[in-house]
């Protein structure tokens, strides 16, 4: 496969939070137009190593980090790339919902509008299409104007991803997006998860297999700070080749 | 059998349960309405004591009159160039404090590392606790010969100079409660702007700072009120002069305020005389200028959150609408600019204006075309540079206080009593008296203040009586010192019999410092998420046990910060204990709260003002108040670090 | 739960430490008292503050189970306190006026010492001498040069004392024969404060009280009818120096006991002394 089918690559990752450990020699690859899936038990360091890929852990006080991440060919680590560049080019999704204290129009216009892009035209029509595409238009386009806090759960979620593609990343990171939602909720982000894939590289954290399973191509799965297994989904839960990924999947952890 | 028992006693202790919530409720509700009873107290004494002169001479006849002179023959009372010297000075003092505040906090909570943050803030602290009497010394010997000398004018007393000197006073204040605020933005907000590739500059000015608005508010508010009731400092370095300022803009002229008059004229003046009823109505003006200015903040709060969280209501507007509101917005920015321009060329004439117009056109084309990295450093480096200048003030206070004053300094000034009138001798009773006071008032105060803020957010829905309470505690924050010192001679000493003593002091200090409490407590209630509170009830948590235990812990940094200032104020007044608990000096420790106390503000105020030949012993004084208090800060913060430490979102 | 336990046992010594001191401080205060205790509490002007404090502390060291404590707040502060009680003798740098001699009816103020004012200038102001009327021109605005009265080409920078004050009104009744002060003139609150702002204005006329004037103002003689009075106890006692005026202590009614024996010993040979020594004027 050519270097061109990888967008995120990671290196002997490590990480530390003050004295623990989270994150060990970490190497894995994530594919282009394709969904990624990290799944693992709590405090294995999924949410760790996905943020690892846009430097979200940079605003922690106390996280140290060694090894490479990169992206595109480079290393987003290095001391010459903007962090912004690289956070515009590779959007999150939290694992709560958390809109801004906006109205609905300006959570989605306000990444446009820090990348520079003022006029309303513009805006109105990326506003538009970042909502649709998220399945999140009809619902409010009569209401845009109105706070963000007024939506239900799952509408927030959306609007967040709405969000994150209004400045057209290359990569959407989900850190456990429907672990707050309710199934109907959650089946829609799944929804829209495969319709990103067209247009988008997701990686998703998920500590729901049948999530996994359902939306991810490639699956890895993290034990401990370390990656045990990596590969295609479905080799993952059909054959996976160490026990302890199957020890898990098979719900006989522990 | 067993499942009776059991039932009826769940019953029991629900029913105690019960009883106990209600009564909880009613004493926080005591503790609200109490500001509204001093309040009301303190109004009716002002007015009791003001009308005559709005029945004597007219009440447009006194606002409106230009010329105050109530010694001169025959007298005139007109108010109108106090009334313009208070507010020239306090908006000066804002345009100084507000940005370097603003900025100083910014940098404070968002961008300097956590270990020079601990450092700053704690500086800031200090210079909230330099008493007013030393700012304004500061003032008068520093500050008044600089400006003298740098803009060679004839004198250094001005109107800038008490904005420069207000500004510095209001600025901890500033700093401190928004600083607060910020801190308290949720995580999350910052995630979600940081994670769209916004710079950090960006997710502070567009995300951070607005929602941290109502905390800010109400920083700049309190900060006016410290501005607007200022004594002591203000009176030492504006001058003085009844005038008008020729042209209205000419910061070197010579300025009275309403406090500078209160302070200076009403120790002298005969009790129940005109001149005596016209101080007070000077004194009611005041108060209404301070609510005015309250109102004021609070429309535009209302409308400044209306922007950035839209109701959560579903309002209908159409796209049409907007775009008239768009060209409202656009011709009232025009409308501004315009009155800039013109009050530009009538203070510097054509030429220059026009060079300060195009100034100002360049760089703001400049930051059209910058990158947001560009205008990230350039931010940072106002907003650092905000730091270094209130640092710097800070150092040079300390400096003038310390080298000043470290010759003073001895184990027998530290533990004796003072002799020749202060020239010698010690200030030992006084560092007790000081710490008596301050000790006495914080402990009345602090239940207060908690109960009334913890009533206000956490009891009660925004209403009415809401605004009636709030309203009442801002008037309260604006009154000036020497104002609580008048009631509290009038209402604590004479009416009530306390006497001038300890006890009549502390509680005029507890009525001073309560409204920097009730307001810095409620704003880190506020901050509080509101699902740790769902989560505490739906335990089956009482309302009581869930602000015990869940909302008042994390909030305890900003009540202590509010502590911090108050200690600082307290210590430092002169004006509410000089009618109500001191004496000069004294030969025996009080040893009743019904006896009179020394205390260290009002032993340096007699010193430098009345004692000549003390000077020396005067900057220890200082020196002395200011380690006292910095004492008490130090185990203050402690607390609070400890508190912060334990917060975990 | 550890960790909080830890929060309130911090708080806990806190309070702990500060109520110690409360104690401490209050067994201290325990320990000095002896013996059966006469209190005088004198309150008001801080213009007669010094002498009242001077002659309080000579007094105390004749009568050890006397104590006396004093404090200023202003004339009228002292003038209302004794009348309300609050006071054993009220302090004031004027007399009374209309509205306390109603109110308080019994009253009764005792001339204590004397103030001799004084004109004060910068050191380096050339001016040495003035005459009543220069003085009345520089103060109602007439002069607004020092060249008018025979100093350099400067503008002089007048301070006045607040329209509250005994001094000012003094000043404004035998100085100004009650002409209108200039308006722009810069008023301070003390005579402390009107020392220091004259010290360091190089063009700057004040008036304080003789006890104040020191090396860092130059206090100016007056001229009358050819001759130059300098201001000083002397010649304040032989009439000579033109602008003096009373202090009083106030007590309601006559006073009595311990307190006509502290008056008594204020207006006493030892008492004047204190009152001269602190560059008041006694008043024999």
């Amino acid at each position: 496969m050519s270097e061109n089918h990888y967008v995120i690559e990671t290196v002997d990752l490590n990480v530390w939070y003050g004295e623990s450990h989270v994150l060990k020699d970490l190497c894995m690859k994530v594919m282009r137009n394709k969904v990624t899936a990290l799944m693992g038990p709590s405090g294995c360091g999924k949410s760790t190593l996905i943020r690892c890929f846009n430097r979200m852990n940079d605003i922690i006080n106390n996280c140290r980090i060694k090894g490479k991440v990169l992206f595109n060919g480079k290393d987003i680590y290095n001391p010459n790339t903007d962090v912004v560049t690289i956070r515009k080019k590779i959007g999150m999704v939290f694992q709560k919902p958390n809109p801004l204290p906006k109205s609905i129009y300006e959570n989605v216009a306000y990444g446009p509008r820090v990348h520079g892009v003022n006029d309303r035209e513009t805006l109105d029509k990326i506003v538009e299409k970042s909502l649709k595409s998220a399945a999140l238009w009809d619902e409010v386009k009569d209401r845009l104007e109105d706070s963000a806090m007024s939506l239900s759960g799952g509408q927030q979620q959306r609007l967040c991803i709405a969000r994150a593609l209004a400045i057209e990343p290359e990569v959407i990171l989900m850190d456990e997006p429907c672990s707050a939602l309710d199934p109907i909720a959650t089946t829609k982000i799944e929804n829209l998860i495969n319709d990103l894939k067209k247009k988008y590289t997701v990686v998703i954290v998920t500590h729901n297999m049948q999530q996994a399973a359902r939306v991810s191509d490639y699956t890895g799965f993290l034990y401990l700070g370390q990656l045990i297994e990596f590969g295609p989904t479905k080799q993952i839960f059909e054959n996976p080749q160490e026990e302890l990924t199957e020890k898990y999947i098979t719900g006989r952890f522990g | 059998m067993p499942f009776l028992i059991e039932s009826f006693s769940f019953f029991y202790s629900s029913k105690r349960k019960y009883f106990k919530e209600i009564f909880i409720k009613g004493t926080l509700f005591v503790s609200a309405i109490f500001a509204i009873v001093v309040i009301f107290f303190i109004i009716f004494f002002l007015f009791k004591e003001g009308h005559p002169i709005f029945e004597n001479i007219g009440l447009w006849n006194f606002l409106s009159g230009k010329e105050w002179n109530p010694t001169g023959d025959p007298p005139s009372y007109g108010a109108f160039s106090l009334i313009l010297g208070t507010l020239l000075v306090t908006s000066g003092a804002m345009i100084i404090s507000v940005p370097l505040g603003f900025g100083s906090a910014i940098f404070i909570s968002e961008i300097a590392p956590p270990k020079i943050r601990s450092i700053i803030k704690s500086g800031v602290e200090i210079l909230a606790g330099i008493p007013s009497v030393v700012y304004g010394f500061f003032g008068l010997t520093v500050l008044t010969d600089w400006l003298r000398v740098t803009f060679d004018k004839p004198s250094g007393e001005c109107w800038l100079a008490g904005s420069i000197l207000l500004g510095i006073m209001a600025l901890p204040t500033i700093i401190s409660v928004s600083e607060d605020a910020i801190s308290s933005v949720p995580m999350e907000y910052k995630e979600a702007s940081l994670s769209l590739g916004a710079t950090k500059w960006q997710t502070i000015s567009k995300v951070i700072v607005p929602s941290a608005l109502s905390g800010i508010t109400a920083a700049i508010i309190l900060g006016i009120g410290r501005a607007i009731g200022e004594t002591m400092a203000v009176m030492m370095v504006t001058g003085n002069a009844a005038i008008i300022p020729k042209p209205i803009t000419n910061v070197f002229s010579p300025i009275r305020t309403i406090t500078g008059t209160l302070g200076i004229e009403m120790g002298e003046v005969a009790y129940g005389s005109t001149h005596y009823h016209a101080l007070f109505g000077l004194a009611l003006i005041l108060f209404a200028i301070v609510l005015i200015v309250n109102m004021i903040a609070n429309v535009i709060l209302g409308k400044l959150k209306e922007k950035h969280m839209p109701a959560l209501k579903k309002k209908k507007r159409k796209m049409l609408s907007q775009k008239t509101m768009w060209r409202v917005k656009r011709s009232i920015y025009a409308l501004c600019s315009l009155t800039l321009m013109w009050l530009l060329v009538v203070q510097f004439g054509i030429e220059i204006s026009v060079l300060i117009i195009s100034i100002i056109l360049c760089c703001y084309l400049i930051s059209k075309k910058i990158s947001a990295k560009t205008s990230q450093r350039v931010a940072f480096g106002i907003v650092a540079l905000s730091t270094i200048i209130v640092l710097f003030i800070l150092g040079i206070i300390l400096y003038y206080i310390i080298a000043n004053g470290a010759r003073a300094l001895s184990w027998e000034f530290l533990s004796q009593y003072p002799l020749d009138s202060g020239r010698a001798g010690g200030i030992y009773p006084a560092i007790i008296g000081t710490l008596y006071l301050v000790g006495g008032a914080i402990l009345i105060a602090l239940p207060i203040g908690i109960g009334a803020a913890i009533y206000l957010t956490e009891y009660t829905k925004e209403g009415l009586l809401t605004k009636i309470i709030r309203t009442g505690i801002e008037a309260l924050n604006g009154t000036p010192s020497i104002v609580f010192g008048l009631f509290g001679f009038a209402f604590l000493v004479l009416y009530l019999n306390l006497g001038v003593s300890l006890l009549a002091g502390q509680i005029t200090l507890a009525l001073m410092i309560l409204p920097t409490i009730i307001r810095t407590t409620e704003e880190s209630l506020k901050s509080v998420p509101q699902s740790m509170r769902e989560a505490s009830l739906a335990l089956g948590a009482t309302k009581w046990q869930t602000v015990r235990k869940v909302v008042l812990p994390p909030a305890m940094p900003g009540i202590i910060t509010g502590t911090i200032l108050s200690i600082g104020r307290a210590a430092g007044e002169t004006a509410p204990i000089m009618f109500t608990a001191v004496v000069f000096s004294q030969r025996f420790l009080p040893t009743s709260p019904l006896e009179p106390v020394m205390a260290l503000p009002y032993h340096l105020f007699v010193l430098t003002t009345s004692v000549p030949g003390a000077e020396q012993n005067a900057y220890g004084t200082a020196l002395v108040l200011l380690l006292l208090v910095i004492c008490l800060y130090i185990i203050a913060i402690m607390i609070r670090n400890h508190y912060r430490k334990m917060r975990k979102w | 739960m550890v960790i909080k336990m830890d929060a309130k046992t911090k708080k806990i010594a806190v309070f702990g430490v500060m109520m110690g001191l409360v104690v401490i401080a209050t067994a201290l205060s325990g320990c000095l008292k002896s013996g059966e205790k006469h209190t005088i509490t004198i309150r008001g002007s801080t213009t007669v503050l010094p002498i009242a404090q001077k002659t309080a502390e000579a007094y105390m060291d004749k009568h050890p189970n006397v104590d006396i404590s004093v404090s200023g707040g202003g004339s009228s502060v002292g003038i209302q306190s004794v009348g309300e009680g609050i006071a054993d003798i009220g302090m004031a740098s004027r007399d009374l006026k209309d509205e306390e001699k109603t109110r308080y009816p019994n009253l009764k103020p005792i001339v204590i010492a004397k103030d001799g004012i004084a004109i004060i200038v910068h050191p380096d102001n050339p001016v040495t001498n003035l005459t009543l009327e220069q003085i009345r021109g520089i103060y109602n605005g007439t002069y607004t040069n020092w060249k008018e009265v025979g100093g350099p080409d400067k503008e002089i920078v007048v301070i006045n004392r607040d329209s509250a004050s005994g001094t000012r009104e003094f000043f404004w009744e035998h100085v100004m024969q009650k002409d209108d002060f200039v308006a722009t003139a810069l008023e301070k609150n003390s005579n402390g404060a009107v020392k220091q702002t004259v010290s360091q204005t190089p063009n700057a006329i004040g008036y304080v009280g003789l006890g104040y004037v020191d090396k860092s103002v130059k206090a100016v003689k007056i001229k009358k009818e050819g001759t130059e009075v300098e201001p000083t106890v002397e010649n304040v006692l032989n009439g000579k120096y033109p602008i003096a005026r009373s202090l009083y202590m106030i007590t309601n009614g006559e006073p009595k006991g311990i307190v006509k024996d502290f008056i008594d010993f204020v207006l006493s040979e030892e008492g004047q002394r204190i009152v001269e020594e602190e560059g008041f004027v006694p008043i024999s």
